[in-house]
């Protein structure tokens, strides 16, 4: 291929990425102007792409509704616990899987552990939503959306740490052991700080899914335990819905995401494709 | 890669055991049992993989087995709460598989899956093989890969709504940016969220949030090849095409698979952004089966046609899911893992 052709394919390839890369910007750039508008302005027959006036107490607005920060307390509840306990099942599972049964049954048990997440929800919604009325918490509660959400979070944690696991060195172990250590302590001072950066993102990745979920929390939940991507449609005067709350309220929750996203970008990817990229 | 364990390393097992002799170590901790000694009793292992087993087989494993048992029953909600139901062997079967609005959102799923899923992983591709072939500066790169894969940060329920407040058809944005930009009449609307396009709006905001998982997962295994390969290449006088076609792509051939695999079976499950943008209409236009099958449970509370649905769904996913996992099997011992 000579020089020009190559450049005029390179350009040609730039300006692709360059228009996806405005169809990626533009719907968040509508946002963050929509967020900033007078509710005035938000309805108009012709909208504006840049406000005429500037409402940044939109985002101070989005908390007079007192809902609003209970569902962000209901979401950190919901998303931390289900976080934690995913981590704490996935660990314990992970490393018996990566260092005591690396035969044929704990390869089996660990692909059928993962094949959970990728199980369409609709078959466990159903049975789980009468299941739920059923037990003292009931449906609508803290307790339920823990656990449901243990069903993508869970298999994830638990593959991901067996791969994590199984990526450090059996023989520091060993060595330890040879010093005296029991497993015990042999797991927590040798090999966790080994997997520590794994299991931080997994921490990410699970608490991402749980963050932004709405399916089930929509179905479960919605008066006693209200998570916010289900209090977020909410924002309405009357029949019309106020716009610019509710893309403030987005452009909010979505700042955690992004933040650990940028700063654990690495890490995320390997979570992402299930341990394959080594990001 | 970093050094790994030997499974089944019997003689090293047996030396370790060997010299724990005599220590003074707990009960539980010291290596007895069957043909191969081990570091631990047998329970500690079970114990640790039982627990999430537990847990599968509460949340999943139940539920599943609660709607075929309903999947073959004539439940109602009024019969789930009176508690008389009775068999009907395949007729919810028969309603599901002979129902017009069954096939008509199998094409829809069909539509969704080439048009979405398939065609976010291409476009994924191509993207960050662009950004990092062609885009020089590595501050550059990454700050337009943030870029890119902000839409992902977003809840997927938000997309929509985001989408709906965007494709309104009488002051929306996207209409208005058409007409700012003289691709539209000033009179013209294009009813994006009507009957023709419904489907079509709602795979072009999926796309638009889930380009980004296969952009990055691509463009991490680019950012992971070695580049001494590259090197020798480059010293043999392999053209760029040639390079892109012969090592580029033979080498991403794994992780762009379960780049496609991972958004498949993502896709397969897609329903929130249909509750939020669509709810399925107009004139059930937009609905896809699992969408049906919530429907039907959660809202019409015909549970005996829900397990129908969801039953036939889940085979269907059983089916893609082991041959997923067969070939992550593969990767991950072609990775050494």
């Amino acid at each position: 291929m000579g020089e020009t052709n190559f450049r005029v394919v390179r350009i040609v390839l730039l300006a692709f990425l360059a228009v996806w890369l405005l169809f990626t910007l533009f719907p968040l750039y509508f946002m963050l102007v929509t967020s900033l508008k007078p509710v005035e302005e938000i309805n108009r027959m012709v909208p504006t792409f840049w406000p005429e006036s500037f409402r940044p107490g939109n985002y101070a607005g989005i908390f007079a509704d007192p809902g609003s920060l209970k569902s962000l307390i209901d979401s950190l509840i919901v998303s931390f616990s289900n976080t934690a306990l995913s981590l704490f099942l996935g660990t314990l599972a992970g490393y018996a899987l990566a260092r005591w049964m690396r035969g044929a049954v704990g390869e089996n048990l660990a692909f059928f552990i993962l094949s959970n997440r990728m199980f369409p929800p609709v078959a466990i919604l159903i049975p789980m939503f009468f299941l739920f009325d059923a037990t003292p918490w009931g449906t609508d509660s803290y307790i339920s959306l823990i656990l449901l959400y243990l069903v993508f979070n869970m298999p994830l944690a638990t593959w991901l740490m067996m791969v994590f696991f199984r990526d450090t060195p059996r023989e520091l172990e060993e060595a330890a052991y040879l010093d005296g250590y029991t497993p015990l302590r042999a797991f927590f001072k040798v090999t966790l700080p080994l997997v520590l950066p794994g299991m931080i993102s997994v921490a990410m990745l699970c608490w991402i899914f749980a963050w932004n979920e709405y399916l089930f929390a929509n179905l479960l939940t919605g008066s006693n335990v209200k998570t916010f991507p289900v209090h977020i449609p909410t924002f309405t005067l009357g029949s019309q819905t106020l716009w610019n709350l509710v893309m403030a309220f987005s452009l909010v929750a979505m700042i955690p995401p992004v933040t650990l996203f940028i700063i654990l970008r690495r890490y995320m990817v390997r979570g992402l494709s299930l341990g394959v990229v080594k990001g | 890669m970093s050094t790994q364990a030997v499974p089944g390393d019997a003689a090293a097992d047996a030396d370790d055991a060997r010299a724990f002799a005599g220590r003074p170590y707990p009960d539980w901790f010291k290596a007895k049992g069957g043909g191969r000694s081990r570091l631990v009793s047998w329970w500690v292992p079970t114990v640790m993989v039982g627990l999430p087993i537990l847990v599968i087989v509460c949340i999943v494993i139940y539920p599943t087995v609660w709607m075929f048992y309903h999947a073959f029953q004539n439940t109602n909600m009024m019969s789930l709460f009176t508690g008389n139901w009775s068999p009907v062997g395949w007729a919810n079967f028969a309603t599901v598989l002979s129902s017009d609005r069954f096939h008509a959102s199998l094409t829809h799923l069909a539509i969704y899956l080439t048009f979405g899923a398939c065609l976010q992983v291409l476009l994924g591709t191509a993207l960050a093989l662009i950004l990092y072939e062609f885009v020089r500066s590595n501050v550059l790169k990454t700050v337009l890969l943030i870029l890119l894969v902000l839409p992902m940060m977003l809840p997927p329920s938000i997309v929509g709504v985001l989408w709906k407040f965007l494709l309104q058809a009488n002051n929306g944005a996207v209409n208005h940016l058409f007409i700012a930009l003289g691709f539209l009449d000033p009179t013209q609307r294009i009813e994006w969220l009507d009957t023709d396009l419904a489907l079509w709006s709602l795979t072009m905001a999926d796309t638009w949030q889930w380009t980004a998982l296969p952009l990055l997962i691509v463009y991490s295994g680019r950012v992971s090849l070695p580049p001494a390969i590259y090197e020798a290449a480059r010293v043999d006088g392999a053209s760029r095409w040639l390079v892109m076609r012969r090592l580029t792509l033979p080498m991403l051939r794994e992780i762009i698979a379960i780049a496609f695999i991972i958004r498949f079976m993502d896709a397969y499950k897609f329903v929130d952004k249909v509750y939020v943008m669509t709810s399925g209409g107009p004139a059930q236009s937009s609905e896809l089966p699992v969408f049906i099958a919530f429907q039907k449970g959660i809202r019409e509370f015909q549970i005996g046609e829900a397990a129908a649905y969801a039953i036939i769904i889940f085979v269907f996913a059983a089916i893609l899911i082991v041959l997923f996992l067969q070939y992550l099997k593969r990767v991950l011992k072609a990775q050494g893992l």
